[in-house]
């Protein structure tokens, strides 16, 4: 039972001053396992500020990070499932599923979580699963300036994964779920 | 003004502890346990007639009757237990084995007869001490006919508590899904679209502080179940099966855990108090190494049942706030001290107030503990034997002061009998000795011969109501 929690496009302190406080009081240390940011955070405080939630943190690179060294994708395995991690502004058309389903058979993962739109979105196809986690913090995008702040928590327990959605509308936080699971795979090599 | 004279019994240097050779506990319980069994069969039918003639007062009183006898009896006994390839020769140890076995066969079991067997101490022979203490502790009534509903129900009752108290969250939220019908998305499967969301009404999500949220309870107790996991992995280092890399010694930890935890979830007051594990070792370990497939297998549902049993007579002294009460701990250790001192008036004034050795830095961990810290692992269970059958003993008939109707005040007072004991037993070395070296030797109480330890325990309560 592995908490893992998806966020990113922050933009702060450029676009939006912090998250918002009802995101900031559920978010406590102690309960999250592991912690995957899709990047344009953009400073030092927001990092260490994730890293107070979680120690395991894995970010990488948005176009406006000040920090140059993020990677610009990341791989993870958490559990049985396999993870991707990109902003999504290398990716053209951005947000466009086919070009993000060709990134996602390059890494060859399971899921992949990717940012950018500030939009949430879980789409499903052949080769697995993209989760955008939208904007945590609710910053204006290049595409969109009417943005719900978002976050995205995964329980992956085993071989099943329930996606637990945040969002603030109207000043409420409200929670979606949405569950899916991965047929168990053969051993591979006899 | 007149002392209490000691005894010249108690004198005696028969008492006095010898350096006993460190003995190997396995090979010891591994042979006790076998040789009696293949003896056992072919004495059998003799033993049993002698057996029906003599009612088994006598057999105790043979014991008690002074001088040669118990000095050769003593002597085998200690035989037995100092050096593993003696096997136990005395025919009253067969003539009470038989005796246990013919009252275990009967249809329905006299309580009291098998208290006053059990209070000799058992056999080591498998099986016995299992039965014997389901029996003790109320868990298996005495018509042998209703065991197996009995046993079923107590069982499906503990897998029912575990499947509500023990599922982790994801396996809730996941049970709810496949109740409500959902066809789970199943990755990789060929379509493409659009996952549908389905919104969470009840505040039901990891992150949710609701006093009603699972996820709440389970992160709330994550620190109970931390220090249960941390206290069952310390427990018995040196017996394999606790410690063993092996994975039968692992199933063991994890059953100890589940049980420890069903426990504090059932009893919010409580909880876990580090220390429990200790209790429910002996237990755990003899209803699991029962020979009988069916109760080695449910092992776990019966160490608990009869956990919460043995428990629930010391309950108080595990609960903070009663410390002071008269029913807490406090209150036990003073009752200890009031025994010494009714007993051994020298013994006592040269404790607490000449050395100023106060009770509580040594009898807290003996009380609170059931004695499980003090002996090694294999002579805890026979005190258990004596501790655990003792309800029906002298004390509870004559005492004004104890309500006879409650077996489990009396199984505290047994308790701070055998901690009398304890000290008397020493009494030369305490006399001896200043503050320093009196509390090492309470704290690190030297090993004894078990069955001399009972045989005192029991004197002393029957001299005390003369």
């Amino acid at each position: 039972m592995v908490l893992v929690l998806a966020l990113g496009d922050l933009h702060v302190p450029h676009r939006a001053a912090d998250l918002p406080p009802k995101f900031k009081s559920m978010l406590v240390p102690g309960k999250i396992q592991h912690i995957i940011c899709t990047g344009n955070l953009c400073i030092k405080e927001i990092h260490d500020y994730l890293k107070t939630i979680c120690p395991d943190l894995h970010i990488v690179r948005g176009e406006f990070d000040e920090d140059a060294r993020y990677p610009e994708t990341k791989t993870l395995t958490i559990g049985q499932f396999k993870l991707g991690l990109c902003h999504g502004h290398q990716v053209i058309p951005w947000g466009d599923l086919d070009s993000l389903a060709m990134l996602q058979r390059q890494l060859d993962v399971d899921i992949l979580v990717t940012g950018h739109t500030h939009q949430f979105t879980a789409y499903k196809h052949e080769g697995g699963v993209v989760i955008n986690p939208g904007s945590a913090t609710g910053a204006y995008s290049s595409i969109n300036q009417d943005v719900n702040p978002s976050f995205v928590l995964m329980d992956i327990d085993g071989l099943r994964v329930v996606v637990y959605v945040y969002e603030l509308i109207d000043g409420e936080v409200k929670v979606d779920k949405i569950d899916f699971k991965k047929a168990s795979t053969s051993t591979s090599a006899p | 003004m007149v002392r209490k004279k000691v005894p010249e019994w108690l004198n005696s240097t028969m008492w006095s502890t010898p350096p006993s050779q460190p003995s190997s506990f396995n090979d010891d319980s591994t042979l006790l346990r076998h040789s009696p069994a293949t003896k056992m069969s072919s004495m059998k039918k003799q033993e049993a007639e002698s057996i029906s003639v003599t009612p088994p007062p006598s057999t105790a009183s043979s014991v008690q009757s002074p001088s040669p006898r118990p000095r050769n009896n003593g002597s085998s006994i200690s035989g037995e237990y100092g050096n593993s390839s003696v096997a136990p020769s005395s025919a009253e140890d067969f003539s009470r084995q038989a005796h246990l076995s013919a009252e275990l066969s009967k249809k329905v079991i006299n309580m009291k007869e098998l208290r006053s067997l059990a209070s000799q101490s058992l056999p080591d022979s498998p099986g016995i001490r299992s039965t014997v203490w389901k029996l003790l502790l109320g868990y298996l009534p005495p018509e042998r006919s209703l065991w197996s509903s009995e046993l079923k129900q107590k069982r499906s009752q503990y897998k029912h508590y575990k499947d509500e108290l023990l599922t982790s969250p994801s396996e809730i939220t996941w049970r709810l899904v496949r109740s409500k019908g959902f066809d789970n998305y199943e990755l990789k499967s060929g379509s493409r679209c659009m996952l549908s969301r389905s919104r969470i009404t009840d505040e039901d999500h990891p992150l949710s502080l609701g006093k009603a949220s699972v996820w709440n309870t389970y992160f709330q107790d994550i620190e109970t179940i931390e220090q249960i996991d941390k206290d069952v992995k310390r427990t018995h280092p040196d017996i394999p099966f606790f410690s063993a890399e092996s994975s039968f010694a692992r199933s063991n930890q994890e059953s100890m855990k589940n049980i420890l935890l069903v426990f504090a979830k059932l009893n919010q007051g409580i909880r876990y108090v580090q220390g429990m594990n200790e209790i429910l070792a002996p237990i755990f370990y003899v209803f699991r190494n029962d020979p009988d497939e069916d109760s080695s297998s449910h092992a776990e549902a019966d160490a608990f049942f009869c956990f919460v049993e043995l428990l629930s007579g010391f309950r108080d002294f595990y609960c903070q706030q009663l410390d002071n009460s008269v029913v807490g701990i406090r209150s036990a250790i003073t009752r200890l001290s009031q025994l010494v001192r009714n007993h051994d008036e020298e013994l006592w004034r040269h404790l607490e107030i000449t050395t100023k050795v106060n009770p509580q830095f040594y009898a807290f961990r003996w009380i609170t503990l059931l004695l499980t810290q003090e002996f090694s692992f294999f002579d805890c269970l026979h005190i258990w034997d004596a501790l655990l059958s003792d309800p029906e003993g002298p004390l509870v008939r004559f005492a004004k002061s104890i309500d006879a109707q409650d077996p489990l005040l009396s199984l505290q007072e047994s308790l701070l009998g055998i901690c009398c004991a304890m000290l008397v037993l020493v009494r030369r070395r305490l006399i001896a000795g200043d503050f320093t070296s009196n509390m090492k030797l309470l704290q690190h109480y030297p090993t004894t011969n078990i069955s001399h330890l009972l045989y005192v325990a029991n004197k002393l309560r029957s001299k005390m109501l003369v």
